[in-house]
């Protein structure tokens, strides 16, 4: 039973995790996975097949690629796979290697970072620390045997107030490929006590159309929910983007050009992509036209425009198109200026998440605070807003891009699997944007 | 012949892990899984995923351990990394773990007839698509059909040993016509689906909604379904019962015990033993599973707490711990949650029909405040679909939400550990685009 291309990837290796909640020490645990996923091409599509514990030169894997060969005969879409560059980048060297810092110091750290949320009307405090080493072994058809090892950690911290029967939550994290992080970390734990307490005083925002101001976080969910996920290229193969047949097309001003780059060392970072290929730099939007879809080999031999590189995998599961680190270019732009600009409208600042219907090309997103903004000033604190809209329009309403562009990490969902991303982007002013908030005009 | 098999190594771990520590856990999931993924009208990929992991939970002088591996090979390591991580927690009161108790089979959890193979799969696929076209103008994105079916073990050293097995049937269908999209999907222990209904649905959707309109801002009566109204609840209302939360600061319904806080007619309980995807005769931990009446006629009764939390706070295990997969400690959450009340005709009269949101888990899970968009809401009158909503977001607060349900559906629908029927609430803030 032939089967035109086979490949494996496997991860393994260990996940420690430490959660203290109010001073105490909840849970902490170190637990260990070993997960393979073994892909054959047969005459149509794909067949897999997904072990744990598997291990590749005992002997095994013909049997498993005669299975994943099997399973691929009750496939009927026509897949080929444009060709790739192959070769993976060094993984950035760490700081600090956190395996080498003993779980009493972490604890340790972390609980202070958790004291540092505590004060006068702080209800409750908890913090999390998460450290996942992973060893991948990618091979396939070709010959290919890559190995990498990258280790990822980080840690939020959040605070919960309480005044009468209003309550009111907040939370800082950060994470990194770049080694241990939590050392000196208190003032996230102060920012979020903080943040609690002035939210208490909040008020919640007027739905409707405004004048909106994103801070580099929530400018980064922008381009991530609003024109990442819609420049997928499995979306595009399936005519589930509102993005699909708009190459050239002008979608937004001048000033705007949105890239995701696996390359940088952000938490997003990959060496080599889930199916050996080379990853690089793809600019989705340049200069405020369509410029190209992220891709793997399959959608990049279906659709075109852009090259593979942007497939990505959770431990045991199958490559799709991902992003990685997504973010807008920085303009030119000060933030007083934007302001200025803006006079009257809202500032929304942090994220609370982000969803978009591709197909629809709808996309909503949940800002952690924001400011009423007043001739050009910040007002009173809002608590609770949104912003919604469709993405074709509300690209062409970014009016002025600042210049500073800050990067903030995350996870992103998809397809049932949850992978490392990060988001960034300079402050933006959106012309007019539907805000979503209970109060009336 | 099989080439891949696991030996279930519980019984080494606790006779090794007695000598060492006063309690051991073992908690593992294993089984098999057929999904293939749809691209268009035709399967793109088959996949069949075996699977087996185990979590270890270590138990000396109140303090508690845990670890978990996919790899029997390692449970020495595993049961050492469990011990270790005991030594740095907190050590709280500790009751000890449940004992073995005869526990009669109340809960359906597998059904005989689902099986992770081709001439099951095949069929279900089919009929999806065949639902699809009563649409002809509708195109199909994508779709998933999985079948799983497998076992949990839990064993302690107090003797506990119970096995349960679980199947699963997962249907899933994205469709488009123009920019109009629509999704439909079906979850169940049992081989009861309906692909057709769930084909013929998701292409409604998409059809329906491709001749959308606008809507003006204001306060509108909605219809939510159970769709919607599960992811909602889901992040607000089961972390705001969970009896960690409550002692902790951080639920809204803490100082509401004995009070009211829904509608009269309305009870909110948690029925591990109902048909839905949650069933089950123990918890996660192995205490025998019971209901629990959360909400009785609107009033407060009770909160939900693990072991741990229990014991901690000088309160009973409600059964209510649960685990998303091996790999996780237990935490406090529902088996099967359902809503009930008087049932009516609740389409008969003008309403918004909300048949999806999008951004649910943006929801603040601490106040209940939500603004989410829209997705698939068109007007009901005299239970025929009028117009279409193209955009609008709806923004309200989930607890003002829930006491303000006048209307109740006449079915409930399985919605992931909930089970609700339509709600109808009145003068909801929709903010029109």
């Amino acid at each position: 039973m032939p089967e035109r291309y086979h490949d494996l990837r496997q991860v393994k290796g260990y996940q420690t995790h430490i959660d203290v909640d109010n001073g105490v020490v909840e849970s902490t645990g170190t637990s260990f996975f070993d997960e393979t996923v073994i892909r054959a091409l047969g005459p149509k599509g794909w067949g897999v097949v997904i072990l744990d514990s598997f291990d590749p030169d005992a002997g095994n894997m013909e049997h498993a690629i005669e299975e994943a060969s099997a399973l691929a005969l009750m496939t009927q879409e026509e897949i080929t796979l444009a060709p790739v560059e192959y070769g993976g980048l060094p993984v950035p060297p760490l700081t600090e290697d956190p395996v080498n810092v003993d779980i009493e110091e972490k604890i340790h750290l972390l609980l202070a970072v958790e004291k540092a949320a505590k004060r006068a009307e702080v209800k409750n405090t908890r913090a999390t620390y998460m450290e996942r080493n992973e060893e991948v072994r990618f091979l396939d058809l070709s010959g290919n045997d890559e190995h990498y090892q990258v280790t990822r950690c980080g840690f939020s911290v959040m605070a919960v107030a309480a005044r009468g029967d209003v309550m009111q939550m907040a939370r800082e994290s950060h994470h990194t490929i770049r080694g241990f992080n939590l050392r000196h970390q208190s003032e996230q734990g102060d920012k979020a006590g903080c943040l609690a307490v002035a939210l208490l005083d909040a008020v919640p925002a007027r739905g409707g159309r405004q004048r909106v101001v994103l801070d580099p976080e929530l400018g980064g969910v922008f381009a991530h929910e609003a024109v990442g996920h819609a420049s997928e290229g499995d979306l595009i193969k399936e005519g589930n983007s509102v993005l699909q047949g708009r190459i050239g097309e002008k979608i937004g001003n001048a000033t705007l050009t949105i890239v995701d780059d696996p390359t940088l060392p952000e938490f997003g970072f990959e060496p080599v992509d889930a199916e050996g290929a080379r990853v690089h730099r793809t600019e989705i939007i340049r200069n405020g036209n369509v410029h190209a879809y992220l891709h793997s080999r399959e959608t990049a031999a279906a659709v075109g425009y852009g090259t593979p590189g942007h497939a990505r995998a959770m431990s045991g599961d199958i490559p799709q198109v991902r992003m990685s680190n997504t973010f807008i270019e920085e303009g030119d732009a000060s933030f007083e200026e934007i302001l200025a600009e803006c006079r009257d409208g809202v500032l929304l600042i942090g994220s609370r998440g982000g969803q978009v219907d591709p197909g629809k090309g709808v996309f909503l997103f949940n800002a952690e605070y924001g400011y009423l903004i007043k001739g050009g000033e910040c007002a009173d604190m809002l608590r609770d807003v949104s912003l919604s809209g469709e993405i074709l329009s509300t690209l062409h309403t970014i009016y002025l891009i600042g210049s500073e562009r800050k990067m903030h990490q995350g996870y992103c969902g998809k397809g049932g699997q949850s992978v490392p991303v990060s988001d960034g982007a300079p402050y933006l002013l959106l012309q007019d944007a539907v805000v979503g908030g209970s109060e009336s005009e | 012949m099989r080439w891949w098999v696991v030996v279930n190594p519980s019984d080494r771990i606790l006779r090794y892990g007695e000598k060492r520590i006063e309690e051991v856990e073992v908690f593992s999931v294993g089984g098999t899984a057929l999904s293939v993924h749809l691209k268009g009208r035709v399967i793109d990929n088959a996949i069949i995923t075996r699977t087996w992991g185990m979590g270890i939970r270590t138990f000396e002088k109140g303090k508690i351990g845990f670890s978990s591996t996919s790899d029997p090979g390692r449970w020495k390591e595993c049961l050492e990394a469990a011990i270790a991580s005991g030594k740095v927690a907190t050590p709280q009161e500790w009751g000890g773990l449940p004992e073995r108790r005869e526990l009669p089979s109340r809960a359906s959890t597998s059904d005989p007839a689902v099986s992770p193979e081709p001439d099951i799969v095949l069929p279900l696929v089919e009929g999806m698509l065949q639902g699809a076209e009563a649409y002809p103008e509708v195109r199909i994105t994508g779709g998933e059909v999985d079948l799983f079916k497998g076992e949990v073990d839990i064993e302690n050293s107090r003797g506990v040993e119970y096995q349960a097995p679980r199947t699963r049937v997962s249907l899933s269908l994205e469709t488009i016509k123009g920019d109009s999209t629509g999704y439909e999907f079906d979850t169940s222990t049992f081989l009861d689906v309906h692909p057709s209904a769930i084909g013929n649905k998701a292409a409604f959707l998409a059809a329906h909604g491709a001749l959308g309109g606008g809507i003006q801002t204001g306060d509108h009566e909605i219809i939510l379904s159970p769709m919607a109204s599960a992811q909602l609840i889901g992040q607000v209302v089961i972390p705001a019962l969970s009896g960690r939360n409550v002692h902790a600061g951080r639920s809204r319904l803490a100082k509401l015990r004995g009070k009211q806080c829904m509608d009269l007619g309305i009870s909110l309980y948690d029925n591990p033993f109902a048909r839905g995807l949650g069933s089950t005769d123990w918890d996660a931990e192995g205490v025998p599973a019971r209901r629990i009446d959360f909400i009785n006629n609107g009033v407060l009764q009770q909160f939900a707490y693990d072991l741990k939390t229990a014991y901690r706070y000088h309160e009973e295990s409600t059964a209510s711990a649960v685990r998303s997969g091996f790999g996780g400690s237990p935490s406090i959450g529902a088996h099967n949650l359902i809503l009930e009340g008087e049932r009516s005709d609740i389409f008969e009269e003008r309403a918004l029909y909300v048949h999806d949101i999008v951004g649910a888990h943006t929801a603040n899970p601490l106040s209940g405040d939500f603004s989410v968009e829209l997705a698939n809401a068109y007007w009901m009158e005299g239970d025929e679909p009028g117009e279409a909503v193209r955009q609008a977001m709806y923004a309200g607060n989930v607890f003002d939400m829930l006491r303000s349900i006048v209307g109740m559906g006449k079915e409930s629908r399985v919605v992931g550990s909930l089970i609700l029927p339509p709600l109808r609430i009145p003068a909801q803030r929709i903010i029109g685009a």
